[in-house]
């Protein structure tokens, strides 16, 4: 909906590099059954860094992909898998091309980051090309922002066939006659707005929300005495923080209550 | 040496055992927002909300459906869209083992039927979002409850209020 309005003819469009087939057989062969230590290097094309550090922190003793034989470089000529972080400015767009060609095929290239997938948050911006697809073909995405240590040893280990892809494309459509639920029906509908506005007011819509929740599950389940099951529910918390926020929810309910 | 090794010993192993075992996480941690398709009301609450536009609407006015989409590869896990939902129909989860291998795995997405306005026939609004938003009214009773204009399109809204205004005129002029 958004995009639609950006005339294309502005903005320069790139052809991407294709690769020929004698060099995507041989890559085929090298994601299948890779026997040895792969290297890899790291090219930031206009990242915030993030990225970088998080790369730096999976080389760690404590994720340590070292373990299966990765091994940061600092020149392309010895690298089997190039990574390429940011949204490609188009300063850097002839570098990350010059580091592509260095690199010799058959190579991985794995797009790192929600800006090297698709351009991130910047995926708009004038002065990027949205990703790292736009250059030349890209193997595996590593989405993230940044991808935690974890992602990047999952996306690594996708990349050298040690693990399968989870993430597939789902596409549903609405099923006939589906309604969406109003959530804690008993409770009238004003006095749950207050109540989650306090909360979310009280500690983010996060922990507040799900504080909240707690609150109005215990009076929608109570079949007579409301009070004695929020008692019960600010009795069982241990943490002095949520006992707050449920006593000040507790507070406000009282003072909604009318008659006696 | 033994002192080293003794050391050693005593350290312990500091790797963490993932991708072999499952990694252990923060409660809260910010991971793919997982989408309750049964319970959104496609109000485009979270594309409106969202800083990266991961999160899209399309509308096509022919087949009178509205697409939601996301691309967890633009993604920034911010959480808006959570903070922004009326029904609570999108939550950030754990799982953060997103990466793929083609583009196309990156983008879920979600189609939902429109509504057309009572009196024009216009699609003005998804059909779910008019329902929740009758049921909610109902609930609160008084003057907003649904029921004459619920299902009508804004401008058939204005041009009854505006009928409906000049009757009232009319009606006080006469006596």
């Amino acid at each position: 909906m958004i995009e639609q309005g950006i005339p294309t003819q502005l903005q320069a469009q790139l052809e991407p590099k294709k690769l020929s087939e004698d060099i995507e057989r041989a890559k085929a062969t090298l994601l299948k059954s890779i026997k040895r230590s792969v290297y890899v290097y790291r090219v930031d094309c206009g990242g915030c860094n993030a990225c970088e550090i998080e790369i730096f922190s999976s080389i760690t003793p404590v994720f340590d992909v070292e373990r299966f034989g990765i091994k940061v470089v600092p020149t392309p000529r010895h690298a089997d898998i190039l990574v390429y972080t940011g949204a490609v400015t188009r300063a850097m767009r002839l570098p990350a091309m010059r580091a592509y060609e260095a690199a010799p095929d058959p190579k991985i290239i794995v797009s790192y980051g929600a800006c090297g997938c698709t351009g991130g948050i910047f995926h708009d911006n004038y002065c990027v090309w949205g990703g790292t697809d736009k250059l030349f073909p890209v193997d595996v995405y590593i989405p993230g922002c940044p991808p935690t240590p974890a992602q990047t040893v999952y996306g690594f280990a996708m990349a050298l066939g040690m693990l399968d892809q989870k993430q597939h494309a789902v596409n549903e459509t609405e099923a006939e006659g589906e309604r969406a639920s109003l959530k804690f029906e008993r409770i009238p509908y004003r006095l749950r707005v207050e109540l989650e506005r306090e909360a979310r007011r009280l500690s983010g819509y996060r922990q507040g929300g799900d504080m909240c929740d707690a609150f109005l599950a215990a009076l929608d389940n109570s079949e007579t005495d409301a009070m004695k099951e929020v008692a019960s529910l600010l009795a069982a918390q241990k943490d002095p923080r949520k006992v707050e926020v449920l006593t000040e929810l507790k507070n406000l309910l009282e003072s909604r209550i009318v008659g006696g | 040496m033994l002192k080293t090794l003794k050391g050693i010993l005593k350290t312990g192993d500091a790797t963490v055992r993932y991708p072999f075992a499952p990694i252990e996480q923060a409660p809260d941690v910010r991971g793919k927002p997982e989408h309750d398709a049964p319970n959104c009301i496609a109000c485009a609450a979270c594309a409106v909300a969202c800083p990266p536009n991961a999160i899209q609407m399309k509308v096509d006015v022919h087949a009178g459906t509205v697409t939601w989409t996301i691309n967890y590869g633009r993604c920034i896990f911010c959480g808006r869209c959570e903070e922004v939902c009326p029904v609570d129909a999108i939550r950030l989860g754990s799982e953060f083992e997103l990466a793929v291998m083609s583009k196309a795995d990156l983008q879920d997405s979600c189609t939902y039927r429109l509504q057309r306005c009572s009196d024009c026939g216009e699609y003005f609004a998804s059909r779910k979002e008019v329902e929740y938003v009758a049921a909610v009214l109902d609930r609160i009773g008084g003057n907003g409850a649904s029921g004459d204009s619920i299902d009508r399109c804004l401008l058939c809204k204005q041009k009854n209020d505006a009928l409906a205004c000049k009757d009232r005129i009319r009606e006080r002029r006469q006596a």
